[in-house]
């Protein structure tokens, strides 16, 4: 083949990647850059296509959103998101730990078993839910939708942690208990620090799914005023007439948290995903 | 001789690790699991034998048999759920994953830009869903900017009605799920391109195949086993789906947008039919079961490859 083909190849090559990177950029640029600008306009500025964008910014509607009621769900997302990774952490650790070592049938029925419970949908558990907690007199509380969402993330998060605890050799594990150390001890002082970074990017999933969740707070919490951030924005967003500025203004602080998380954890979560998704 | 060696020491510890050591570790996950997904999902078949609605739900149920079963499979309108269904997993699952693809195929050179878009796409894909399904609430109503921008460019003379139409209500909720899943797939697939080793490339560039020969020949056999396991992923997202649809349409127009597991919500929290929404919410969890069963298999094949 002759120079001339190739480096026409190459060309070509260039401009589809180029123009294929141009649309992927558009349509996965353009909804941010729309929801960060209508936050900033006025209910006037949104269905005119004149200051579609070029319009004087207001920061009014963050004013009239940012009120006591609003940190006050913001202050429940925190605590669900907070309380749901750390009691799905606490089981799921050393779940993920145990069924790294095992290598029998059982781990085959375990592992199958969760694999089963993490797909089954959200709207079907929730049915089972609503009676259960309804029955223990725990709807309207916050712990109901803490329970769901521990529920929902533990297998995610043993099957998430399994390989960073199988890629530690196990003959670490097992000189160390030569030495004399305990089964505890080679797990906490050996296995425990090898793992942080499947530890990090479990725990940092897990808080952003739970922080975004949205149905079974809907459906668990029965007065509005204890909502979280995400069940004020399925509710917003559901009914008549919507004040699109504010529900975009809702939505960028609903994002922020996410967006700080997620500037520092990105490289983490790029290794830890694809890791956990195919093994 | 009662000295043992170390290699039958290191035997001894090891046997007993895998026969059992370990089991205390799982306890706690054993008993959350159990408490609070197990138990559920035999209270949710419980349900669909029986007759519960909002009055009797913490009460006495009556056992009807298989009637809520037999209710749903003659009502007429559970054809057309299954339909939706088919129609809503298949485009989610088809053009996600190709999507992805070609997303995962456009972003495989050494550039920062690419680098950065993907980490940018995968920013959103870790957005509230919510956050996502509100926006394209937005951009695709009649007044919304897609409609804006289609009748900038004289493609269209009046407002396409996305989320209104019923016929094309469901295939815009779809393509937002598509939007939603393309940028895990093509993160999880740019990792497999990475598998594919340099002289192979290098090879077929000397033979002279063309880019497209490259990726049929070389980039789609070599991520084959995690297009597989992406495929299974995929579909099951878009049958769990309901973000989207909540926020979107609620099912609507009509029954247009209901998807089996959307719809047994419906009848369970808006109809407060719990029985009827019991029975559909165990039918798909009966077919994700099945699923779950086939990735298992496929993921433990990778994991023996290693």
């Amino acid at each position: 083949m002759t120079n001339a083909v190739k480096k026409g190849r190459k060309k070509s090559r260039g401009i589809v990647r180029r123009s294929a990177k141009t649309i992927f950029a558009f349509f996965y640029g353009m909804p941010i850059v729309w929801i960060i600008l209508t936050s900033f306009k006025q209910e006037t500025d949104v269905f005119s296509t004149q200051s579609s964008l070029f319009f004087s910014p207001t920061l009014s509607t963050y004013r009239q959103l940012l009120t006591s009621s609003l940190f006050e769900s913001f202050t429940n997302s925190i605590i669900i998101a907070t309380c749901a990774t750390v009691l799905t952490l606490l089981v799921s650790i050393p779940a993920g730990y145990a069924l790294a070592h095992f290598s029998n049938q059982t781990l085959g029925i375990g592992l199958t078993a969760l694999i089963i419970f993490q797909m089954i949908p959200q709207t079907a558990t929730i049915i089972p839910l609503f009676q259960i907690f309804n029955k223990l007199g725990m709807l309207d509380t916050l712990p109901s939708v803490i329970l769901a969402d521990a529920a929902l993330l533990t297998p995610f998060a043993i099957l998430l942690m399994r390989p960073f605890f199988r890629s530690i050799p196990f003959a670490l594990v097992e000189a160390s208990q030569i030495d004399g150390a305990s089964s505890w001890q080679s797990f906490s002082k050996i296995s425990l620090p090898l793992a942080r970074n499947g530890i990090a990017t479990t725990a940092t999933l897990i808080w952003i799914i739970s922080w975004g969740e949205f149905l079974y707070a809907v459906n668990l919490i029965l007065s509005p005023n204890s909502y979280p951030m995400s069940a004020i924005l399925a509710q917003q967003v559901g009914g008549f007439g919507i004040f699109w500025p504010g529900l975009m203004a809702l939505s960028v602080l609903a994002s922020l948290p996410v967006a700080i998380l997620f500037i520092f954890t990105y490289r983490l979560l790029r290794e830890g995903l694809t890791l956990g998704a195919v093994k | 001789m009662t000295l043992l060696s170390p290699k039958s020491s290191i035997d001894a510890i090891r046997s007993a690790q895998r026969k059992g050591g370990h089991l205390l570790y799982v306890v706690p996950a054993v008993f959350l699991l159990t408490l609070l997904s197990a138990f559920p999902l035999f209270q949710l078949a419980r349900m669909s034998f029986n007759d519960v609605g909002i009055k009797n739900i913490t009460g006495v149920w009556t056992n009807v048999g298989f009637a809520n079963f037999k209710a749903i499979a003659s009502d007429p309108d559970f054809k057309q759920i299954l339909i939706n269904t088919l129609v809503f997993v298949g485009i989610v699952t088809f053009l996600g994953l190709i999507l992805g693809f070609a997303a995962a195929t456009a972003f495989n050179d050494a550039k920062k830009s690419s680098d950065f878009l993907l980490a940018f796409m995968v920013f959103i894909w870790a957005l509230p869903p919510i956050v996502n399904g509100s926006v394209w609430k937005f951009l695709l109503g009649g007044d919304g900017l897609i409609n804006v921008l289609l009748q900038k460019v004289s493609l269209i003379s009046e407002p396409i009605p996305f989320l209104y139409d019923p016929k094309i209500a469901l295939y815009s909720v779809a393509m937002v799920n598509c939007w939603a899943v393309i940028p895990f797939n093509a993160l999880i697939l740019k990792a497999a391109f990475k598998s594919v080793s340099k002289d192979v490339l290098e090879a077929s560039e000397i033979d002279g195949v063309t880019p497209i020969q490259q990726i049929r020949y070389v980039y789609f056999p070599s991520s084959r086993p995690t297009l597989l396991v992406l495929a299974i992923l995929t579909l099951v997202y878009g049958f769990r789906s309901f973000d989207f649809i909540y926020v979107m349409t609620y099912g609507g127009p009509g029954l247009a947008t209901n998807t089996l597991p959307f719809l047994g919500y419906i009848k369970a929290f808006v109809l407060f039919d719990f029985s009827k929404g019991a029975a559909i919410a165990l039918l798909s969890a009966i077919f994700t079961s099945g699923l779950a069963l086939l990735y298992s298999r496929s993921v433990r094949k990778e994991e023996h490859n290693d």
